[in-house]
């Protein structure tokens, strides 16, 4: 599906966030048959592209799982972001351990167990869904850290190279700007 | 026949969402309230070691289901209080979305161990969270024919924000002063048959 991308500068914000549905970005602005639909919330707008694409997964029960791993993947967004912002050098510290030596490799884990047991090689038994396209963005994010985490878990280490190999995401990641920041941000509503 | 069973602990917080569902469409279903000393045992059967988590079973088929507002969708879609058509639903999901960044932020509040840090969050979370959230969802429930978040009705979203205002107990009054819409929404969904027959017996817990 081709689509348009407005990148901004942080200056520009301002501008764009009085255009925006809750103050906030990302949001996509939906045309069709001449009428204008705008939704924010990333993961809303995912699940929305998701069904329309037919990338939710075959049936109510796969699209229940597939929302319940990709929320299970922003937990650990979240958690990362509140270690990228905690001031406190202790408390930065003891929270990173925990992100990293608990709640990733446990979660890694059971999306491990459930990919082997699929027989798809994706989180879903039908096939690629927009948790596995999530869930191999935040391995990208891990960088250095990545590769040890996943030699815990081969079947997703599997699931990220087969995601990465799919031709149109592999052309897409070809393409894309390379940006500096690696880490999720969460957008700044407060200026 | 599908049957479900639900295990929480034997509070609101992050489980009612679920149970309000179940509530407001009739269908029945096991609540299990799992003692905190039990715990342990329920945590591994859960697939990420959380709670909530919902048994659904079909015949001989059994799924689990985690995450509590993925629980709620499924729920929402097979009882029809998940909005109308693809845009609604869309839509419906982005203030659900938004209602659980807010729920998070409160989350966050009642974690912290640390009675410094407990006060700067809470000055935040009255001062600028709450109110900057509170606002978005005024403005849309403002515009509303029906009280509710839709015009076609009641979706999971009311119940979902609903709840939020009944976990923050008397401090809601402040809030309602200033977000008229907002105290609409949570008379509204209080009122609403079988909720209410559902408030009136539910367990008394304090979150």
């Amino acid at each position: 599906q081709e689509y348009e991308e407005i990148g901004f500068e942080i200056e520009q914000w301002p501008e764009y966030k009085a255009k925006s549905p809750l103050g906030q970005a990302p949001f996509l602005e939906v045309v069709e048959n001449g009428q204008t639909f705008q939704l924010g919330q990333s993961l809303t707008i995912a699940r929305y592209l998701a069904r329309k694409f037919d990338l939710a997964g075959k049936s109510a029960e796969e699209q229940a799982k597939a929302e319940m791993y990709a929320d299970q993947v922003f937990d650990l967004l979240n958690e990362m972001v509140k270690v990228h912002f905690e001031k406190d050098i202790t408390r930065k510290i003891e929270a990173a351990n925990k992100l990293f030596t608990e709640s990733i490799p446990n979660s890694l884990k059971v999306f491990d167990n459930k990919i082997a047991k699929n027989g798809s090689g994706y989180l879903v038994a039908s096939g690629l869904t927009w948790a596995d396209l999530f869930l191999a963005d935040f391995l990208d994010r891990l960088r250095e850290k990545k590769d040890i985490l996943l030699s815990n878990a081969p079947a997703v280490k599997s699931l990220y190279e087969k995601v990465l190999d799919h031709p149109k995401v592999s052309k897409w990641i070809a393409k894309r700007p390379k940006t500096e920041k690696y880490l999720y941000q969460k957008p700044q509503n407060f200026d | 026949m599908v049957t479900y069973k639900l295990y929480y602990f034997n509070m609101k917080g992050r489980g009612e969402l679920i149970r309000l569902l179940f509530a407001a469409s009739g269908q029945k279903y096991e609540d299990f309230r799992i003692e905190k000393n039990d715990w342990p045992e329920y945590k591994a059967k859960s697939p990420f070691g959380q709670a909530p988590y919902l048994e659904i079973t079909n015949g001989k088929k059994t799924m689990i289901l985690s995450q509590s507002v993925a629980i709620g969708r499924y729920l929402a879609r097979k009882f029809g209080f998940a909005g109308k058509g693809d845009e609604e639903q869309a839509m419906v999901d982005m203030y659900g979305d938004q209602i659980s960044d807010l729920l998070n932020e409160f989350a966050k509040f009642m974690m912290e161990q640390d009675e410094t840090k407990k006060q700067e969050i809470f000055q935040k979370l009255q001062n600028e969270i709450m109110p900057f959230h509170m606002k978005f969802f005024e403005a849309k429930l403002a515009q509303s024919k029906t009280g509710f978040f839709f015009d076609s009705g009641l979706t999971w979203i009311d119940l979902y924000l609903f709840n939020l205002l009944g976990l923050l107990g008397d401090q809601r009054n402040q809030l309602f002063e200033h977000f008229k819409a907002v105290k609409n929404l949570y008379d509204k969904v209080s009122e609403h048959g079988k909720i209410k027959a559902y408030l009136e017996t539910r367990p008394e817990t304090a979150m």
